[in-house]
């Protein structure tokens, strides 16, 4: 009896194993529009209303929860504040002065004048869910293709841009942020700087890493970051040029690499998001 | 573990309300650097209480659950929780719990060991970025988040499943504790 029940367990184990390894490589080997896929996007698109009450019923909790955590991070960053205010201030007139001989002038002026984000249409949407785990920087949101987004969709917050659309469903979409490996998004140093290619690094949502892939300029510490968009009118670009990515930190050539390294922290806040802007229509 | 129908139904609803709170709550309130995890912590107290089986069953399908919801790659999340549903299980079979404090510190560890399986089989599938050292962090961050979620998590869980214990250790001590000399006081 005994040993019949630990047959009957391996045997279990082995099939569970077994299935696990078989959706893994057919996941991985079929197109988006695959059987797995489907099923998946249906599963995703069950749960998603579910997600969204959910999400709704537990925000007051999670405010709490958030409020005694920052509050905690604000007495620390108090000091450090201080400090960055007395840089800022010094920064600030600089700044102004740069401004009166029309340096940045030229540079706000022409994103403006490209109209950057003219032809889009901002969905808002609330943020229903999202991975645990920082290999995979997912969240699902509460608009979907009935609302107009589709997939590459632009998502920014009020501080800068946060990821592209990966998938969409009627109600729902899933966001692949900028600090998942799967996102990559051209970007320009503010002020005619160089042009590269940032991406995330697995692990850190604080850091973003920026390739240059055109110019050779020293990029400095406090450089702003945007997005670069493309010039080729044959191409369009998934993200429009000019909206703000974050600030470099500083720059690393390790022994293997030919060029520079920015490292890059985000406007946005990627681990503490609730609501964000879908750009649709694709600038048409 | 005795499994009626009463009592799958309850696991799976556990299951499901888990990997419900996992996305709509906990992964948005970010902790020391990272999120608890509450899914490997209820899938170690269903193989704490029920053994191997119910333990890896349970994981397969939260795991299923949560990489559909969130479009990863399929059976990634079920294999990472099942490693730490078996070892939990084969726990139960092999040790007393005999302290309290067991439940909390096992849940700890295997979350851990969770979160580090979910990150080996990410490297061995292929990662196309940068990898930081801040990963092993997620990794200690999960497991002391996993022991303090524990404490309320596994005495629900024990006590919505009561009726299907064979026999319940703590429970088992709470009353040899009341019985004095052969009589109960």
């Amino acid at each position: 009896m005994y040993r019949k029940q630990i047959r009957r367990r391996r045997a279990t184990l082995v099939l569970l194993v077994v299935a696990c390894l078989v959706l893994i490589s057919s996941h991985f080997s079929e197109s988006e529009s695959g059987p797995l896929h489907t099923a998946q996007n249906g599963v995703g698109s069950a749960l998603a209303p579910l997600q969204e009450a959910a999400s709704r019923a537990l925000k007051p909790a999670r405010d709490l929860v958030n409020w005694v955590d920052e509050t905690f991070d604000a007495r620390g960053e108090n000091e450090q504040l201080r400090a960055e205010v007395q840089e800022l201030r010094a920064d600030l007139t600089k700044a102004e002065e740069e401004l009166s001989e029309g340096t940045e002038r030229g540079e706000i002026a022409a994103i403006a004048e490209t109209g950057t984000l003219a032809g889009y249409e901002f969905v808002d949407a609330r943020v229903t869910g999202r991975s645990a785990s920082t290999w995979d920087q997912v969240m699902t949101i509460d608009k979907g293709r009935s609302a107009g987004v589709a997939v590459n969709d632009p998502v920014i917050t009020g501080d800068g841009l946060v990821g592209r659309v990966s998938s969409v469903s009627g109600g729902s979409a899933r966001v692949a942020l900028l600090t998942d490996q799967t996102t990559e998004v051209t970007a320009k140093v503010l002020g005619g700087g160089p042009v590269g290619i940032v991406g995330a690094e697995v692990g850190d949502p604080d850091d973003l890493v920026l390739e240059l892939i055109r110019g050779d300029d020293e990029v400095k510490p406090g450089a702003e970051l945007i997005t670069a968009g493309i010039e080729d009118p044959d191409l369009t670009s998934l993200f429009p040029v000019g909206i703000p990515i974050g600030e470099a930190e500083q720059s690393t050539t390790g022994e293997q690499e030919l060029r520079q390294q920015i490292h890059i922290t985000p406007y946005a806040d990627m681990s503490n998001i609730q609501f964000v802007s879908v750009l649709t229509g694709g600038g048409s | 573990m005795i499994f009626t129908l009463r009592i799958r139904l309850t696991v799976a609803a556990i299951v499901f309300v888990s990997v419900l709170l996992q996305l709509s709550f906990f992964s948005q309130m970010p902790l020391l650097g990272s999120v608890a995890n509450l899914v490997p912590v209820v899938i170690v107290a269903l193989g704490l209480l029920g053994g191997p089986l119910p333990g890896v069953i349970a994981a397969f399908f939260a795991g299923l659950l949560l990489d559909s919801a969130l479009g990863t790659t399929l059976g990634v999340s079920s294999l990472a929780l099942m490693s730490a549903g078996y070892l939990a299980g084969r726990w139960r079979e092999g040790y007393d719990i005999v302290s309290s404090l067991v439940p909390p510190l096992l849940t700890g560890l295997l979350t851990a060991v969770s979160a580090a399986a979910y990150a080996a089989m990410q490297l061995m599938l292929g990662v196309d970025a940068p990898v930081s050292l801040l990963v092993l962090r997620e990794i200690v961050v999960q497991g002391l988040l996993g022991v303090l979620l524990a404490i309320p998590v596994f005495p629900l869980i024990r006590r919505l499943l009561r009726p299907a214990l064979v026999d319940d250790p703590l429970a088992r001590r709470a009353r040899a504790s009341r019985t004095v000399l052969g009589v109960t006081s």
